[in-house]
């Protein structure tokens, strides 16, 4: 939150775009006009003797420094929350005095042992009707401790969006901070990173299935670039194509059993599709020409991809069947790395302005098309599962790095270590 | 083809500190920046034996060199291995303009001495590694540098060369030749680079 949220208590819910001056670089306006940012209070927890402190401590820090980073939930600010007399007895007043400071909501819970294991009961609870919104009671060995705060914070997200939040999701990328190109991932705040594969090639372009089990990506390590689909929790890597051509940019349809990616058909680049359990790839389109980066409608019925059909690169959606051909940039002198928004109604993708790249976002509804200019080149736009960020990378601070969008829809750099690319968000592994 | 040059040629030891390890065998064929200009060939340096460092050469800007040796057409004094074959540059590459897969005029005169070459080498087998510069996007590159190897692959094979000896590849931005980020790097970087991968 600026100082303006924190000093005015009276607007600290105010609306997010009353916040940022123009001319910034907002990539997302999650909260729609209308839509307000919820401000819960959450005290300290009273710890119950023969409770780990370390695990105590790291469940208290990753839930307010989760709740800190949403755009639909803020935390009400200590200062404010410190003002607050609380009367046992007079739980209306108590309430009153809450809201005055300007939360909506309080999580109220404790903290107790259970052997080796942390036992948290919380219950969200509306500040204006006093009534219990969430009650949960969460259990987990005493390291694992943060990774319930997780939980819980996707939970109390998953209330007022419908959708859990972002904290347990995973970003898989490309780095080359081994003096290769490998696949990685990471927290989606950029800690924990993890890297998958060792093969000393070129690895480019990961995409995960949607329920976090596998990540299809490209790879020389036959020399040849192949698609090959890996499985994280068990190190299993399997070979989906060895069409010729690229075999790049490699998409998951929505149900997980197909992959569509671009292969060659002679010197063009067709888009096909795969099963990922077994069977022989087919092709989907016959354009003759550059065709690449499929995209899978978050539905399943329609495939977004990149052509040179018409000459320049220009992003075109098909039915997945591969009927139903249509372009749908304009006005682009090049647009391509098309992604879909969760709502199925939104794309990001990369576009370029005066010989730079920059992420726009097309809203398929009414054709409407914004282009959020930032420094350096910008592209390979990705969105949270919840749809509320957005990742891409950026040279703007040197080599390319791994931007996400915090909770006003501005950019954050999560990665820093080697050159970083390509990600792709996933909502929680398997 | 008799040729000579006045122009200097910078004949620079491998210790140039900007040639990354994926190239550390190649001699690369200088960039033709005027494809309108006359193309002189310059006999390359003599090299060492395998395993000594490689050798890069450069051409003075504007003027057009290459690497290629007119009078080493004949089988009987082919180099001994194909990583010899590679690094004395008999094979030029074909370079292409920002975001195009076309054959340029300078690449079609390097091709067809390219396909006479392997005509007279009939046993020579190639690989086309198509190369972008970074101003696309990676996976985008990837397809580009995929149908610029396959124009190489489709000329040499309209001028005589066995389809069944040219093999193709794309790297797109993967593997640049010049790691600059300005047009100096880029020009370099936009080409289907000819590898010989059996004599």
């Amino acid at each position: 939150m600026t100082d303006l949220g924190r000093t005015s208590l009276g607007l600290v819910a105010c609306l997010l775009a009353g916040l940022v001056a123009a001319g910034d670089e907002v990539y997302l306006k999650v909260t729609a006009p209308g839509l307000q940012r919820l401000v819960i209070a959450v005290p300290q927890m009273p710890i119950a003797a023969g409770v780990d402190s370390t695990a105590a401590a790291s469940f208290t820090t990753a839930l307010r420094d989760d709740l800190n980073m949403t755009a639909v939930l803020g935390l009400l600010p200590d200062d404010n929350a410190r003002l607050v007399e609380i009367d046992t007895r007079n739980p209306v007043l108590t309430r009153q005095r809450w809201r005055a400071v300007g939360a909506q909501f309080i999580l109220a819970g404790s903290l107790i042992a259970a052997g080796n294991q942390l036992t948290v009961d919380v219950k969200l609870i509306d500040l204006t009707s006093g009534e219990v919104a969430l009650a949960r009671r969460l259990q987990a060995a005493n390291p694992l401790a943060a990774t319930m705060a997780h939980t819980l914070a996707n939970e109390l997200v998953r209330v007022f969006t419908g959708r859990p939040g972002p904290f347990l999701s995973r970003i898989a990328f490309i780095s080359d901070r081994t003096g290769n190109k490998e696949v990685w991932i990471m927290r989606w705040d950029g800690g924990e990173p993890q890297q998958l594969t060792s093969h000393r090639s070129i690895a480019s372009a990961p995409a995960w299935s949607t329920d976090g089990a596998w990540l299809a990506f490209t790879s020389f390590l036959h020399t040849a670039p192949e698609l090959l689909v890996l499985k994280p929790s068990q190190g299993y890597l399997k070979t989906l194509s060895t069409l010729p051509g690229v075999n790049s940019s490699s998409n998951f349809s929505p149900d997980g059993r197909w992959v569509a990616f671009a292969a060659a058909a002679g010197g063009a680049t067709e888009i096909w599709v795969v099963p990922v359990a077994s069977g022989a790839p087919e092709r989907r389109t016959n354009l003759n020409a550059i065709s690449t980066q499929p995209a899978w409608s978050p539905n399943g019925r329609q495939i977004v991809f990149t052509s040179t059909a018409a000459g320049s690169p220009q992003l075109y959606v098909m039915d997945a069947e591969g009927t139903n051909l249509r372009r749908l940039t304009l006005d682009d002198e090049f647009a391509d790395e098309a992604t879909w928004a969760p709502d199925g109604v939104r794309l990001a993708y990369t576009t370029k302005v005066d010989g730079r790249f920059q992420i726009a976002i097309l809203d398929l509804r009414d054709g409407r098309r914004s282009i959020v200019g930032g420094p350096g080149s910008n592209e390979s736009p990705c969105f949270s599962p919840d749809g509320t960020m957005l990742a891409f990378s950026s040279n703007r601070t040197g080599r390319r790095q791994i931007f996400i969008t915090d909770p006003l829809g501005q950019p954050r750099q999560i990665t820093r270590d080697g050159a970083n690319q390509q990600p792709s968000w996933v909502a929680q592994m398997q | 083809m008799t040729r000579t040059s006045a122009s200097l040629v910078l004949v620079c030891v491998a210790a140039t500190a900007t040639w990354g390890c994926a190239h550390r065998n190649r001699v690369v064929a200088p960039e033709v920046p005027q494809p309108a200009a006359e193309s002189l060939p310059i006999p390359a340096e003599p090299l060492p034996a395998g395993g000594a460092p490689a050798t890069r050469v450069e051409a003075e800007p504007g003027v057009v060199a290459a690497t290629r040796s007119e009078s080493g057409v004949t089988g009987s004094d082919l180099p001994a291995d194909v990583e010899a074959i590679n690094r004395a540059g008999i094979l030029k590459d074909a370079f292409f303009d920002s975001s195009l897969s076309e054959l340029r005029t300078d690449a079609r005169d390097a091709l067809a001495a390219d396909a006479q070459w392997l005509q007279a080498h009939p046993t020579v087998r190639v690989t086309i590694e198509g190369h972008c510069d970074e101003r696309n996007t990676a996976e985008y590159n990837l397809a580009l540098g995929w149908r610029r190897a396959n124009a190489v692959r489709d000329y040499l094979v309209s001028l005589g060369v066995a389809a069944g000896r040219v093999v193709t590849i794309s790297y797109g931005e993967e593997r640049p030749f010049a790691d600059g980020h300005d047009e100096s790097s880029w020009v370099q970087n936009r080409r289907a680079h000819v590898v010989v991968t059996a004599r």
